[in-house]
């Protein structure tokens, strides 16, 4: 079996080099690549010290990098917790091991035992996180000096991982054996959620404990050797090192800092790893059709994300819902994708519950900020609320601006594997365009509009600007809430356009990894997204600033000023959007996906 | 009537179809047939204007697919060879969706008959994900139903459908053409097409290797044997090898 592993492991990475070297052949391919090697070498690369003169950290900055690393631990080992307690607290109809499809196809009719199934699972799981211990030294080593050499470095990750990997798959396989043994399945629940509760309440209480005792020894010193000196003092103290002691086993190899330290860490942390593997080696389950449906699970999750809709949550099946709007028999057909593509909203990364969560986070973000900053404000005698409120707001906008449009996909692109039926209806190019358009528009300028309401409201809420006042306040409102649709809908039509224009780059760019090449292709999508963006708006802003500024001389009063603007905006908008949606009908009658695989 | 002459379909210097002309009758059934990689779904997706063509012209009722590509979609219905539905809209949202987007009007009774009809009625308020592959194939056809199409595509309709639904599908295709529609249907099921086609098209690497009714068909490729079906004129027409 092990031997077959392998065969499959190799020749499946031989083939993805080959098949990934091959692809370079390609020019958008090879652009891709180039453009992610240089992106990768100037934001990490660069920045990492390699063969020569040891360039090691700073002092201080290996003092706060183990600071950091001590922090980074414990965050990891309360993770865990919460993971294993999760597992406990809400265990899985059907527990199963991590298969791929192709893997269960293949190897569960196989003539092997349960157990050799198993060791595939830990042998496979041991690839990912060699690769995964690999990365983390490479990228993350010039944060601090923490431990030993990269080597050890990496077999101490290797070990805190494997344990992690192995701890979670013994608990699935102990939750599926007692499932099925049916008696005290709920009282083993309990008891191992008591236990683990209880255990990190104990940490926690000592830990305070030692914290009140010794709050001196964290307040005297300064800097981030003398915080690494006294969370190591907190650390070695009694009871809490005997408390943390099974963690401290499996992070002594990573933060051994010489040979010596790590010989002694790694011989007990290998031995916590054995009994791991013994133990999930040793639970005879029957998990195969939790791992089909784990395998199912996740194959419908990878392709949801590929369409960019959310996973849908295990075991949920989508409900009908009305339409957003009652649907009238006659009328124009725009209206009709519209009302489609609301009701698919559900199903896209950006849908009701997200826009509502969204919304509430922000409301309460808000509310909090006006609590804290009250009795600075009143200190200060000066407004801090408004200016952040309208900052969030400038930002909110921005991003809805240029990341909105690729989140928000119900259009021609959630519309791909449809386009067969789409482009039979007897509808012109330009208007199926527009109509599959229409919902993403809606959603962003909804969007917009929040943040111009707000703002309209924060904006200078003290009254010092001369000038703004309430008639200013409200037509800029007004104004930039006209305009806001216009943008929108021509920050859309550019992912559209590169969806009918280049189908096989666009679907490349939509998978999930692929390789530094498809990393690159989604970079050159998002500079030409903002590049794009730009080209379209500096001729209607360049405009709005002179018919500002002659209207305002002219009328004398900025009002009408920014209505006349208004007017001169939209109408370069409306012409760029005439344009732009012919050229998308156009091109889309022409648009023929399967040509572009071929 | 859908009248076809010359068409032709490159994929970049792959020609899949090439100068292919024929001609469908009101309440004739065209059976489309041809090895893997013969043109025929490229043939089709052209004649319902999903793709462009490089050259020819397809008039569907009368009306040229090229100079007026909405009103000649207006008289079709294509069903594809997997039923392509929206994800998120139920049974009767699919109705009234595709009633607006062809300007059918009050739509209502006829898409409930047509629901009763293809056994969908109580399945009105499902959305896809809890239909059969069957079910799914039978509202692709409910919604290409409801314009009263006077032109039908069908590629490889049986696929996926129980022997019920089989001869559903196929009393239903002799219906609609009993009642004055022109159908192109492909499909590799050769005993499908003698039960339903009234004329066959065979095509090899794209282009017309013979076409006319069944029985002219077979009488071209029979060399004088009798009873010989349309497997063994297939065979010797394709020259029993793929595209």
């Amino acid at each position: 079996m092990i031997g077959a592993l392998l065969y499959l492991r190799i020749n499946s990475l031989r083939n993805l080099v080959a098949y990934r070297l091959r692809r370079l052949r390609q020019p958008k391919y090879l652009l891709g690549a180039v453009v992610a090697a240089a992106y990768i070498y100037y934001f990490f690369l660069r920045r990492l010290s390699f063969a020569g003169a040891p360039q090691g950290p700073a002092p201080v900055m290996a003092d706060a990098g183990r600071v950091v690393a001590a922090f980074l631990c414990t965050a990891a080992a309360g993770a865990a917790l919460v993971r294993i307690a999760f597992a406990w607290i809400a265990p899985s109809e059907k527990p199963g091991l991590r298969f791929s499809e192709a893997e269960i196809a293949f190897l569960f009719p196989a003539p092997v035992t349960r157990q050799t199934l198993v060791h595939f699972r830990l042998l496979s799981a041991q690839a990912a996180i060699l690769l995964t211990s690999a990365l983390i030294v490479f990228f993350f080593r010039r944060m601090g000096d923490v431990g030993g050499g990269r080597v050890a470095s990496w077999i101490g990750w290797w070990v805190i991982l494997s344990t992690f990997d192995l701890h979670v798959t013994g608990t699935n396989l102990t939750l599926a054996r007692l499932r099925e043994r049916g008696r005290g399945f709920v009282l083993w629940r309990i008891l191992a959620v008591a236990a683990i509760v209880s255990y990190a309440a104990a940490v926690v209480l000592c830990a305070v404990a030692y914290l009140d005792a010794h709050s001196a020894s964290f307040l005297a010193g300064s800097g981030p050797g003398a915080m690494g000196r006294a969370i190591g003092a907190m650390a070695a103290s009694s009871p809490l090192r005997w408390l943390i002691a099974p963690f401290g086993v499996v992070f002594a190899p990573y933060f051994a800092r010489s040979p010596a330290d790590f010989a002694l860490a790694i011989v007990p942390a290998l031995a916590v790893v054995a009994l791991h593997y013994f133990w999930v080696a040793r639970t005879e389950v029957r998990f195969e059709e939790g791992s089909i449906a784990l395998a199912e699970r996740r194959a419908a999750a990878r392709a949801a994300l590929q369409r960019g809709e959310a996973p849908a949550p295990a075991g949920a099946r989508p409900k009908p819902l009305a339409g957003p709007f009652p649907l009238e028999p006659a009328g124009l057909p725009e209206t009709a994708l519209l009302w489609k593509n609301l009701l698919s909203m559900r199903s896209s990364l950006l849908n009701r519950r997200t826009v509502a969560l969204s919304l509430w986070v922000f409301v309460c973000a808000l509310m909090v900020a006006r609590t804290l900053l009250a009795d600075s404000a009143r200190a200060r005698g000066g407004d801090i609320y408004g200016p952040i409120v309208v900052t969030l707001c400038f930002i909110v906008a921005g991003y809805t601006l240029l990341v909105g449009p690729q989140i928000a996909r119900q259009d021609l692109r959630a519309d791909l594997p449809n386009m067969d039926i789409l482009k039979t209806y007897p509808v012109e190019g330009w208007r199926l365009a527009l109509g599959e358009l229409l919902a993403p528009t809606a959603i962003l300028t909804a969007v917009l509009w929040a943040c111009i309401i707000v703002c309209a409201f924060a904006f200078d809420s003290r009254g010092d600007i001369e000038g703004l006042t309430p008639a200013v306040r409200v037509s800029a409102a007004l104004c930039l809430g006209a305009a806001a649709p216009f943008l929108c809908l021509l920050q859309l039509i550019v992912p559209n356009m590169v969806m009918v224009l280049m189908p096989g780059w666009y679907q490349a760019t939509r998978s999930r990894g692929g390789g530094i090449e498809l990393m690159g292709q989604r970079l050159i999508l998002g500079v030409g997204q903002l590049l794009l963006a730009l080209l379209v708006a500096v001729p209607a802003a360049l405009v709005a600033v002179i018919v500002l500024v002659s209207a305002g001389w002219w009328f004398g009063s900025p009002a009408p000023a920014l209505f006349a603007a208004l007017v001169a905006v939209l109408s370069i908008m409306a012409s760029e959007l005439v344009v732009a949606l012919w050229w998308l009908g156009d091109r889309l009658a022409a648009f023929d996906v399967s040509a572009d695989s071929r | 009537m859908i009248e076809v002459e010359g068409l032709t379909k490159r994929y970049g210097g792959f020609t899949a179809v090439s100068g292919l002309s024929f001609c469908v009758r009101p309440g004739e059934v065209l059976g489309l047939v041809g090895p893997n990689g013969a043109g025929k779904t490229s043939t089709l997706r052209c004649m319902a204007g999903v793709i462009p063509m490089n050259s020819g012209t397809v008039r569907i009722a009368g009306t040229s697919l090229e100079a007026d590509p909405v009103a000649a979609k207006r008289e079709l219905a294509f069903f594809p060879d997997e039923p392509r539905l929206f994800e998120y809209l139920t049974v009767r949202q699919h109705l009234a969706f595709v009633a607006r987007i062809y300007g059918v009007g009050p739509y209502e009774d006829l898409a409930r008959r047509l629901l009763e009809e293809l056994e969908l009625a109580d399945k009105a308020d499902m959305l896809p994900g809890e239909l059969s592959r069957g079910m799914k194939q039978k509202l692709v056809i409910a919604c290409g139903l409801l314009h009263s199409p006077k032109v039908m595509f069908f590629d490889e309709p049986l696929t996926g459908l129980d022997p019920l639904g089989i001869r559903r599908m196929k009393d239903s295709i002799i219906r609609r053409a009993g009642e004055g529609a022109s159908i192109v249907l492909s499909s590799h099921l050769l005993h499908l097409l003698e039960e339903v086609c009234t004329h066959v098209l065979i095509l090899k690497k794209g282009v017309k290797v013979a076409d006319g009714s069944l029985e002219e068909v077979a009488a071209r490729f029979s060399n004088g044997e009798a009873g010989v079906g349309l497997e063994e004129v297939f065979i010797r027409a394709t020259g029993g090898t793929e595209a």
